[in-house]
Formats: C-alpha cells, structure tokens, sequence
C-alpha cells in the first residue's frame, strides 16, 4: 500500500511541475503584459518602461522563468500587479464559492444522477431508459452559459424563486444564490454519472451473488439498493474524480454568467490582464485539485478493491 | 381557473423571454436593429423624467447599481481597472472644485474650495476651503491634508498614472487653516479640470501616512457616500457619509455596486427588479430596452468614441491622400444606424468630442463620397490601391460588425483590408509597440478631461514621448499651436485656438474619429436624480428613489 501511496504521489509532482512550466510559458508568450494593459493609453512610455523593470518584465524570458520557479518552490506566489495585493490574499478570498459551487454541483449530479441511473437499469432499453438518456444527452449538449442564462431566466426572472445573480455566504445564502449555478453545472455531469452508473449496474445484476440475493426472496429495490449499489458505484467515483477539471473548467463560464467572485472568474480577469503571477498560481491550484481528487479517489479504491492495492506486487 | 391562465400567460412570458435572450445571445452576429429615430433619442438625454420623479426628493433607501467593470481598488492614484476604480473614487472622495454634476454644462464648480482666485500671470492658485469641512470619520479636512494631497498629485514618482494631468504644476502650501496657495511652473489652461478629477482627491494625511496601502481597505473621504464592505470581485457597498458638505445629501441611506461584466446578467438583474441601475448598455440592445415601459433608458454626451489608429510608419497611410480617401469612404450615418441605433453623432474632429469643439458649420465632418475618396487613392502614391490589416479588440458588443462594415467600404476604394481579431491585452499592447497598420487600440477609448487639452496633447506633442500616441505622426505646427493653446488663459482665446487645431487636425487627419458615442444607462422609473457628469460619471448624492418599494 504505501509503495503504491508512494508512486502515485512521485508521479503527481512530475505532473505539477510539468502544469507550472507549460503555464509559465504559455501566459508568456502570449503578446501583452500587466504593466502595459492597466497604464497604457494614461501614463507615458517612460513611466510605463519603470515600472516593467521594477517588475523585472524587462529581462529575458529565461531568467524570468528562472526567477519564477525558485520563487514558487519557495512557497512565494508574489503579487497581483493588476490587482495591487498579494496573490495568496486575492486567492483566498475567492476560493470558497468556487469550492461550494463545484460541491454543491457535483451533490445535484448524485442526486440526480443515481435515481435515474437506477430506473434506466431496471428497465434497460425500456421507453423510460431510452427518455433518460435523450434527456441528459441533451443537457449534456447544451453549453453552460446558455443552459446557466435559460436557468437564470425561468426561475430568476419569470418564477423569482432565485436571484439572477450574485453570490452571498452562509447555508442560506449558498441556497439561494448557487442553486440555479450548480443546477447548470451539475446537468452536465448528471449525465456521466447516469451512463456510468447505469452500465455497471446493469453488469453487475447480471451477477451469480445478485441472483442468489433475488432467490433469496429480498426485495428489488433492496436488491438494487444495498447489494447492487455498492458494487456498482465505484466506476461512478472514480469517473466523478477525474471529472473534476470538467467542473472547475465549467465554474469559469458558470461564474461570470451568474457573477459569483470565486477563482473561476478571477481567472478570466487574470489571463484578460495577463496578470502573470495570478495566472500562473490560479493554474497551479486547479492542477493540485484535479490530482489530488485522482490521488484521493485511487487511494479510496485501492482501500475498498484489494485487487487494486495488490496489483503492484 | 384563473390560476391555469395565470401559468398559460407565464409560460407565454417565458417563451417571449427565451426569444428575447436568444437575441441577446447572438447580438454578436446578429444587426443592431432598426435603430431610433433621431427625433426620440433627444429623449434619452438627461436624467429621468417619469411621473414617479415629478415630486421633491425623498431620503431614505438602498440602491443596488450593476456595473460592467468591477472596483478593485479604493486608491486614487494607482487606478487598476479604469472607469471601475474610477466611478468609486467619485462617490468616497471629493477634490477642491468639480465639474457640473449635472452634465448641463461643462464648467468647474466648487466641491471642497468655496471660492478660489488666481493671479495675473496665471502662475498662482489661492483656493479657500468651506467652513467645517469634515472627512466621513468625522476629522476636520485641514488646509494641511490639502496641500499634502496636491503634492503627491504634483509628484509624478507618486501620481506615476495620470502624471499628464500633473503638467506644470509647481507645489501647494497650506498659507491658513482654511486657505491653500498652489504655485504652477507655468500657467497651464486646464489646471481646473486636471485637479476637479480623481487623482486630486483629497485624502486625510494623517491616515494615509500612519496605515500605507491598509489605508485603502477601509477609505476615509470627503464623498457623499463611505466604503461599508469591499467584496473584490463581488460588489462594494457604500453607505450615506454623515459628514458630507452639501446639507441634506446624499439622499439614499446606501449603494451597493455590483459587478456584473456580462451584459445579458446585468439585463436580467435589472428586468427581474434585483437591481434598479446597470451601466454599459450594449448599443444593440437599447432599442429593445426603450420598448420596456419599466426601464427608462438614459444617455450621456462623453468624450467617448471610436477611434480608429492609423501607423504612419507604413508607406500607404503616411499619405495624406489615402488617409483623407479613408475618411470619405466611410458612411457614417450607415454604420450609426446599423450598430449604433442612431445613438452616436457624426464627428467633425479626429479625436473624441469635446464640449469646447467647433460646430459642423465651422470645422466640417467628412462626408460619405466614394467617387472623391477613388480619386484620393488615384492622386496618392498607391494609385491601384494597397493590402494593409486592421486590429480590434474581440469579445465585445460592437467591434466585429465595425470592422466588417469598414472592410467592405475601405475595399469598395481599392484599400484591402484583412481583418485581425485580438483580445483586448493583445491589440492594446500592439497599439503600445506600434505593431499595427490600422487598430482600434481600446475596448472603450474615452478621455479623462472634458476639456481637450489632455489628448491634443498625447497626440501632438512629439516631446511627451508618446510618438503621436503612438501613430508616428509629427506635425511641427500644429504641435506649436497645441502647446500654445495648453498655457493660454483666455477662454474666448482658446477657444478659437481649438477651432484651428481642431481644423488642422481633421486636415492631417492623423487618425479617424469614426463615431462619437454617448454612455448609455438604464433604470427603473422610481430612480431619480440620476446625473451623469461631463464624463458619464454619476453623481449618487443627487439620486432618490421614488418609491422604495415600486418596482
């Protein structure tokens, strides 16, 4: 187990690494640069020039990415120009409803999901399996920002059950204003959780032990519930887990639709400002999120399936 | 019964709803619209004239205000995010004079100073500040707090952003407790419009000094309204400052800005009565806006419009006959009507307008005339015509349809034209390295005077450094005449200068103003008092609402 633990956190650091220097250059060489954006067109060329090298932008790319690892593995992310304060300040603040958005997406997307995947495999090919899976192919097909505008439109404008927009703290206030975000956002994986769901159920009540528990006089829906589910619902976990960039990718459009000040729309405004130290930081997060999410599902799977943990050996 | 209609008629209101935003959604690609009349869009101008608003002010409420562009910082001299930052400074803090909150006229009024005097040459400043003056801490606002804040406007290793507007100036002293001198290097004509805006804005010296940038977390001022909570990237809400000068303002008890960049959520705020005021009204959506009887639609004359950069380093557009060609070959009222629903004006200037410009009767626009622009292009060095490129800043309401219209007509003289779609950053920092042909350098290209000393100058005057903002363009004499017209004193005097350079500008056309645009608001009927400024700035201490609770 723990040279298992061991491999798979060697290779999450080669993969971080690897997400720091594509960022780094990729952010770089993009043309433009923060100084230039926020003061060009108010102060002069002269001034603009000093500040770049108080910045060290002015210095040879080499020696800015340089600078910028031994930096970074020092633990130092340095400072928003565009947003004159420290990057682990900025990011902090917004890091909350972009956590609450994705876990309360992701909890619609079970709640969902996991019903219907039942009753599509209860009846497979069935007219309900087959309504079930035109129905969230087709949210899985709309785009987010129209899906999250059509929300905001029937239940904010037209049924005013929920702001359009805008974002407050607290149980309450998560409730009303990332329902309608998470509801857009949570569709869509509703879908990969249904497929996934619903291709292992039926694989696994095709089983010896399930047909055992049937003759044995249980219920179906305890048959389903108990027996089956466990089973059935480690893919699902695994497929949610990788998932996870899925989501994070979908807070950036959900979050300027519905304006909600996580890191999702922070990073718009940051790659829009080519705000080098926020780019660069903002990527690295969502890097260490996705990875850590694969580590932590792998390691709940190699926990549950000694066939996982074994395999090594 | 009547609850089954009552759902038959929502669903009906969703339907209209959903075509209405599929609208919205594809107004990128999609016409302006049929565009207004221009007997009714006089109409949009000035704040709102419903029945709601025909009594006195009432005190009391909390306004809820959806704005494009998001605060992201309270300090006045380091602006980060243009209007965003800006707009806040204008309602926490407050400068010695200020230009007419009403936007009617386009003079400097007193805000902080009561009165002020100047001496014969034009070199001193003696500003006397009201009685009992109080920042929203309730300290007393000292002469010293006002001569220390001029001088870190004066100080351009300080005032590193707007240093332009800090031209000439000299050093202010605090003579009494109420009366402070400022001495300038020599005169300079705009010296009351440089100082009526944001970077000299009067902060408390003491405060400043003791708490650095902490300072600006919690802001103190001399605005109608103080910070409550900043939530960068989410909102900041302003609650009445006690202390503020004018007795009985402001009138609302708070404002909350929320920052809401995309349009289509800004309209939906609005609609569903979660906001009474959004900024920034996307030009193809106005006309469907003014057809809703519980938005009223208000329009603002700014120094605002579309400039269109041209780089005299490339061969073609260094001749004075290709860029008049260009200038002809544009049909202004066309473009106007089709993206801009009538709302922008044809402009007689290169630059955007101003209040002090010439009327069309004495410096005339350039007409729509192709047969002239065709004999332009064949009297120029580039008789058969020439392929150059032109940027533009992608991602926003208006860009693409411009630059497609301009493409046709421009290839309509022989002038092929390849289109080059860029975000913002890029096209702004192409503009900055003079990597372009033709660009329009800016999403929103305004200037921060309403006077035109301030741009005349970036584009003119070959020693600030700026290389003709950036077109390449150097004309001795006109430079002559801008830098004469910055230090004349006599405004009938300067006047008649502009008219000339204003002339000699549209002459050399360095670049080409294609439009002129206002700023373009909207709110429901019962918010009143809604002044814009000279520069679309709104003055919040003049708004009330009608009825709190209509809607």
């Amino acid at each position: 187990m723990l040279s298992y633990l061991i491999r798979r956190l060697a290779l999450a650091v080669v993969v971080l690494f690897g997400l720091l220097v594509a960022t780094f250059f990729m952010i770089h060489l993009v043309p433009g640069d923060p100084v230039r954006i926020v003061l060009a067109g108010r102060a002069n060329p002269a001034q603009i020039a000093r500040v770049r090298h108080e910045l060290a932008l002015d210095r040879p790319m080499w020696d800015q990415f340089t600078l910028y690892i031994s930096r970074t593995l020092q633990g130092h992310f340095g400072t928003s120009f565009t947003l004159d304060a420290p990057v682990g300040e900025i990011i902090g603040q917004r890091v909350g409803p972009s956590a609450a958005l994705i876990g309360y997406g992701m909890l619609l997307s079970l709640l969902l999901g996991v019903p219907l995947a039942i009753v599509a495999a209860l009846r497979p090919n069935g007219w309900l399996d087959n309504a079930i899976r035109v129905g969230t192919a087709l949210t899985f097909a709309m785009p987010s920002f129209w899906l999250g505008l059509m929300l905001a439109l029937i239940f904010g404008l037209e049924l005013r059950w929920f702001p359009v927009a805008g974002y407050s703290g607290g149980i309450g206030g998560i409730l009303r204003t990332l329902t309608l975000p998470a509801l857009a956002l949570g569709l869509a994986l509703t879908t990969v959780v249904v497929r996934t769901l619903r291709s292992s159920l039926l694989e696994v009540l095709q089983s010896e032990y399930i047909e055992a528990a049937r003759s044995r006089g249980l219920s179906e829906l305890r048959v389903v519930g108990k027996h089956a589910l466990r089973n059935s619902f480690m893919n699902t976990l695994t497929i949610l887990s990788v998932n996870i960039g899925f989501l994070i990718g979908g807070t950036v459009v959900l979050e300027q639709v519905f304006q909600i000040p996580g890191v999702g729309s922070l990073l718009v405004e940051a790659v829009e400002k080519r705000d080098y130290q926020l780019v660069q930081a903002l990527a690295l997060l969502a890097g260490a999120a996705v990875v850590l999410a694969s580590l932590a599902a792998d390691i709940v799977q190699a926990l549950l399936d000694p066939r996982v943990r074994l395999a090594g050996r | 019964m009547r609850k089954s209609k009552q759902h038959i008629r929502k669903a009906g209101a969703i339907l209209v709803s959903s075509v209405s935003l599929a609208l919205v959604v594809s107004a990128c690609g999609g016409g302006g619209g049929g565009g207004g009349s221009s007997a009714s869009l006089s109409g949009l101008y000035g704040p709102s004239t419903s029945a709601a608003c025909s009594g006195s002010p009432v005190r009391g409420g909390n306004l809820v205000y959806e704005r494009q562009a998001a605060t992201q910082t309270t300090d006045p001299l380091n602006p980060r995010n243009g209007n965003g930052d800006i707009f806040t400074y204008n309602v926490i803090y407050s400068g010695l004079v200020r230009s007419d909150p009403t936007g009617k006229t386009n003079k400097i009024v007193p805000s902080l100073a009561d009165r002020w005097t100047v001496s014969p040459d034009g070199k001193t400043y003696t500003f006397h500040l009201r009685p009992g003056l109080k920042f929203s801490n309730g300290q007393p606002v000292t002469s010293e707090d006002v001569a220390w804040t001029l001088n870190r406007f004066g100080n351009p290793k300080i005032n590193e952003i707007m240093s332009a507007v800090a031209i000439g100036f000299g050093h202010a002293t605090a003579v009494d407790e109420s009366t402070v001198s400022v001495q300038l290097a020599k005169p300079v004509a705009a010296f009351l419009y440089n100082i009526s805006i944001w970077p000299a804005f009067v902060l408390p010296k003491n405060l400043v000094e003791k708490e650095g940038n902490a300072f600006y977390k919690h802001p103190v001022g001399t605005g109608p309204f103080m910070v409550k909570e900043f939530a960068k990237g989410s909102h900041i809400t302003l609650v009445r400052n006690p202390y503020y000068w004018e007795s009985g303002k402001p009138y609302l008890d708070s404002v909350r800005f929320n920052f809401v960049s995309d349009s289509n959520t800004r309209i939906l705020a609005l609609r569903a009565g979660d906001a009474q005021v959004m900024d920034v009204v996307p030009f193809s959506q106005v006309n469907s806006l003014r057809t809703d009887k519980n938005i009223s639609v208000q329009a603002a004359k700014v120094p605002l419009f579309l400039g269109l950069w041209l780089n005299h380093q490339r061969a073609p557009l260094a001749d004075l006959n290709v860029r008049k060609a260009l200038q002809y070959a544009i049909n202004r009222p066309l473009l106007n009507k089709q993206i801009f629903a009538g709302l922008g004006t044809i402009p007689n200037s290169v630059l955007m307008g101003f209040s002090m410009d010439a009327p069309d009767s004495v410096v005339k626009p350039y007409g729509y005339d192709v047969a002239k622009a065709k004999q332009l292009i064949a009297q120029s060095k580039f008789p058969h015509g020439f392929s150059t490129t032109l940027q533009y800043p992608g991602g926003t309401d208006f860009y693409k349809q411009l630059a497609l219209a301009l493409q046709q007509e421009f290839g309509a003289i022989g002038v092929h034209v390849k289109l080059v779609e860029q975000d913002t950053a890029t096209v702004t920092n192409n503009w900055f390295t003079r990597k372009f042909d033709m660009v329009f350098p800016f999403a929103s290209f305004t200037s921060d005077l309403t006077v035109p000393d301030e741009y005349a100058d970036f584009i003119a005057n070959w020693d600030n450094g700026f290389h003709g903002f950036e077109t390449s363009w150097r004309n001795p004499t006109i430079q002559q005449q801008v830098i004469q017209f910055e230090t004349t004193r006599s405004d009938s005097e300067r006047a008649k200068q502009w008219a000339q350079i204003q002339q000699a500008l549209m002459n050399q056309t360095p670049a080409i103003a294609v439009l002129h645009l206002p700023f373009i608001n909207a709110h429901l009927p019962n918010v009143c008092g809604t002044n814009l400024d000279g520069l679309g700035s709104d003055h919040l201490e003049d708004t009330w609402l009608a009825n709190s609770k209509a809607g």
